[in-house]
């Protein structure tokens, strides 16, 4: 099955050369024929590739260490779901997981689309396969897993014990699913430019894949934030790593296209503007696996560090220069009757969204880039850390979150005064409520007071969306609060899926916002000695050592401490932490040891205490004690945020009803007109 | 059975292992940056001499902020506080801490010490630029700035294209006045996605 596979791969290279070579022929020369034997050449690629993937996980399964892939990502005594995410822990395999994602995408966007799309099929099914043949040939050339070792060796060396966690399982993957989502938008965006349809038909398509792309993306950030957070030991869930940040970059790139499609399907404007979004999402989904991929940027993660980085750039560049060639031919093309009545309407709200999305995008590249940036002008390396992207982006992110609450209850066109008066009058007491409360319970951070007025003011403008449409459901209807809540999501998905994203998003700043009083505690302890200290709320805790204690596993040497920790008097419990060296069948140390965390959490705290050291000849332990307020409301937060995604994308909702921006392209006919108004 | 003896020397020794054991084991480590550990003796000291009836300026919780805003020097990407208050085998944070506190105890303020640490490492030594990098600090602001400017521009020009445009006189149309009256109604309740 190895062989099959390794042999399957070379066969995806041709099969998705030649479909990139007949699909670009089919759309230029409009030959049927063409166009046919491309789509089937991408569907064949689709297959190989799964059959490489299906030789590899076959090696995985059935621990072939003849290949160095295997032998250098898992051992004989892993378990065997560890063995399955090896797949894509390493450079190679991950690799072969992006091109089996993009080729399955692609092969189900032509399939479901072509029809509805034909001249754009055969542009589409081109740029599909042309990024297949890079990622396939930069397998093939540079990043095999199916690479033999000269001798088998008897045992693998195992997977770093940091990736052993069930984080590993569901964090690459759906990061994956969603970087290379954008590529089908990007694609369609392509063939619409080169076909010069440039009307509102393309946005069907793109609109559905760019919603799948934020939604595996938004899983696969707030996934590995948690994964950040209880295994890395830093104290927190956000370090502004740089792959952190590349994964965040197409995250808000997508999320202001989602918003500003919508002025499109309305109103008919903005499409140069949704084709540069569409084209740079996958552009720096690109340059994030690049960043990753590459180690061009000093970072955690720059374990990844191969030769697959300038290959890398090179894609980045011509797909770069390709897209503003097409763009900027085809600028008359995209020229749109563009009409505003008001700076004050939804589509201005929704303009100045984008401009604060990417706006955050941009200070987040340059934080990204400028050590680069600063090396190669001659300049000394500078370190971009934490407080550069919490100085520029925190007012920005209030900003957005404002509009949060505003963009969605304005009124379109133009908004009255009484329109502005019967929205948002409650909503901004309720925020008012908020930010008084907090100010007299003692709160003095300024940001923080704004970020909880705001918080408060975009959660009320949601509960007032949902507590009008209740109503109005049972006053019609007469339905319970339940099931009139089921049926006003039912019936419009999208608005109310929206709704619900942004009640995630209000958690998530809520939760950002606490992070302003955390506070760390540096403390050593022999066995039985104790530290108080006084939690961000005013509890007084106190931590009574348990003595160190040392023992072995089969796969580990453990160093342990526990702390008693009591609240206010009140035992809370014991909050255990470790040091561990995993070892090999020989006891041989395998990676650097790692940290498990003790955390205990609540709606209000965490308590997250790391063992940071061992002074043996004191037998003290060094410990670091963080009290991290509302950290468990991201985790909700993020949680809410999928299920609005999920509401969103439910494809039934798009079937009831025509999108708005069909019916704002301009009627040919009263026939057409009389069509797009209902009886 | 391991002693906890040699549990330590495994530690110690597991980061230079790691930069011997074969390039084809070569694996993931996402908790350090690259490459072996620098050891501490590789990494200068940054001591100053006390300052005449040194008394400590900043208190133990001022002495922690201050490490987080100074870039550990051990590959990390992570700030001297937490570095050492993480990672198990770094050698580096350590050191740089006990100078932190050397340099507190001798009278420095936060930011001599910052300079001290700058002087002895250079700009990475700093967790994010200084402030008077105009060029770091100031982009991304310019930024958004010339982005709402190009913004409100474009909004004008909408705007003024619309006021430019002359009504249009609908003649002859070909509808009945309830299927205007229709219209009118669909376009009014245009306040809803």
């Amino acid at each position: 099955m190895t062989l099959i596979g390794e042999l399957s791969l070379w066969v995806a290279l041709l099969m998705a050369a030649w479909s990139t070579t007949v699909s670009y022929a089919g759309g230029a020369t409009r030959r049927i024929d063409l166009v046919n034997s491309g789509i089937r050449g991408l569907y064949a690629t689709f297959a190989m590739i799964l059959l490489a993937a299906i030789g590899l996980w076959t090696a995985l399964l059935t621990r072939d260490f003849s290949l160095e892939y295997v032998a250098g990502h898992i051992s004989a005594a892993m378990p065997s779901i560890y063995v399955f995410t090896a797949f894509w822990s390493g450079q190679a395999g991950s690799m072969l997981f992006w091109a089996l994602i993009l080729s399955m995408y692609g092969t189900i966007a032509i399939a479901t689309s072509r029809k509805r799309n034909e001249e754009l099929a055969p542009w589409a099914t081109g740029t599909i396969s042309a990024i297949l043949v890079f990622f396939i040939a930069t397998i093939c050339f540079k990043a095999n897993p199916f690479v033999r070792l000269p001798f088998t060796p008897i045992d693998g060396r195992g997977m770093n014990p940091q990736l052993q966690n069930p984080g590993m399982a569901l964090h690459p993957p759906n990061l994956y699913l969603g970087y290379v989502a954008t590529a089908i938008p990007f694609a369609f965006a392509i063939a619409a430019l080169f076909a010069k349809r440039l009307d509102a038909e393309w946005l069907g398509v793109v609109r559905r894949w760019a919603l799948l792309s934020w939604f595996f993306l938004t899983i696969g950030i707030v996934l590995g934030m948690w994964w950040a957070y209880v295994e890395l030991g830093w104290g927190g869930y956000w370090a502004w790593d740089p792959v952190e940040n590349s994964s965040f970059l197409p995250w808000l790139t997508t999320t202001a296209f989602l918003h500003s499609i919508m002025i499109q399907e309305k109103r008919g404007m903005l499409r140069k503007w949704n084709v540069v979004l569409v084209v740079v999402s996958f552009l720096l989904s690109v340059f994030g696996t690049f960043i990753t991929r590459s180690g061009v940027i000093e970072s955690v993660h720059s374990f990844a560090q191969s030769p697959v980085g300038p290959w890398f750039a090179t894609f980045f560049f011509l797909a770069t220069g390709l897209s503003v060639y097409l763009v900027g031919v085809r600028l008359k093309d995209l020229e749109a009757k563009a009409e505003l009545e008001s700076m004050v309407s939804r589509e201005a709200a929704f303009l100045y969204n984008n401009l604060l999305l990417c706006g955050i995008a941009f200070a987040v590249l340059w934080g990204t880039v400028f050590p680069i940036i600063s090396e190669w002008a001659g300049k000394p390396k500078i370190t971009v850390g934490p407080p550069f992207f919490n100085t520029v982006n925190v007012p920005l992110g209030l900003l957005l979150l404002a509009l949060t609450g505003v963009g969605p209850l304005i009124a379109w066109r133009r908004a009255s005064v009484s329109n502005l008066k019967r929205q948002f009058a409650t909503p901004a007491i309720a925020g008012l409520v908020v930010a008084i409360g907090l100010l007299a319970a003692g709160m003095r951070d300024a940001y923080a007071l704004v970020a909880y007025y705001l918080c408060g003011f975009v959660a009320a403008t949601i509960f007032q969306e949902f507590y009008k449409g209740i109503r109005a459901r049972q006053a019609i209807h007469g339905e319970s609060v339940f099931t009139g809540f089921v049926r006003l999501v039912g019936r419009n998905r999208r608005r109310y899926g929206g709704y619900i994203v942004h009640a995630g998003i209000v958690m998530l700043f809520a939760a950002f916002a606490g992070l302003a009083f955390r506070t760390e505690h540096d403390i050593s302890l022999r066995a039985g000695e104790s530290y108080s200290v006084k939690d961000p709320y005013g509890h007084q805790w106190k931590f009574v050592s348990q003595g160190v204690s040392y023992f072995n596993r089969p796969d580990r040497d453990v160093l342990a401490v526990g702390l008693e920790a009591f609240r206010d008097g009140k035992r809370v419990g014991i909050i255990p932490t470790e040091k561990r060296q995993y070892v090999d069948t020989q006891r041989q140390p395998l990676f650097n040891p790692i940290t498990e965390v003790g955390i205990r959490s609540n709606a209000k705290l965490d308590t997250y205490v790391v063992l940071a050291g061992y002074i043996r000849d004191k037998d003290v332990a060094e410990l670091r004690v963080t009290f991290n307020p509302l950290v468990v409301w991201v985790w909700i937060g993020g949680f809410l945020m999928m299920i609005g995604g999920l509401v969103v994308m439910w494809p039934q909702a798009e079937r009831r009803k025509p999108q708005g921006g069909y019916a704002a392209v301009m009627p040919a006919s009263r026939s057409d007109m009389e069509v797009a108004v209902p009886a | 059975m391991t002693s906890r003896r040699e549990f330590f020397v495994r530690a110690a020794s597991v980061t230079a292992a790691l930069g011997v054991s074969g390039n084809a084991f070569a694996q993931d480590q996402p908790q350090k940056a690259s490459g072996p550990m620098p050891m501490s003796s590789t990494v200068p000291s940054v001591r100053l001499p006390p300052k005449p009836n040194a008394k400590p300026l900043l208190t133990t919780d001022e002495r922690d902020a201050l490490e987080h805003r100074i870039h550990c020097q051990c590959g990390c990407t992570l700030d001297i506080f937490t570095c050492r208050t993480t990672d198990f085998t770094c050698q580096v944070s350590p050191a740089m801490h006990r100078d932190v506190i050397a340099l507190v105890e001798g009278g420095y303020n936060a930011q001599e010490i910052i300079d001290a640490f700058v002087g002895t490492f250079g700009e990475t030594a700093r967790m994010a630029p200084k402030r008077s990098n105009v060029f770091a600090w100031f982009t991304p602001g310019a930024a958004v700035i010339v982005g709402a400017g190009a913004l409100a521009l474009l909004l004008k020009r909408w705007k003024s294209e619309r006021t430019a445009l002359a009504p249009v006189v609908l003649t002859g149309i070909d509808a009945t006045p309830e299927e205007l009256a229709r219209l009118d109604a669909v376009l009014k309740g245009d306040d809803r996605p």
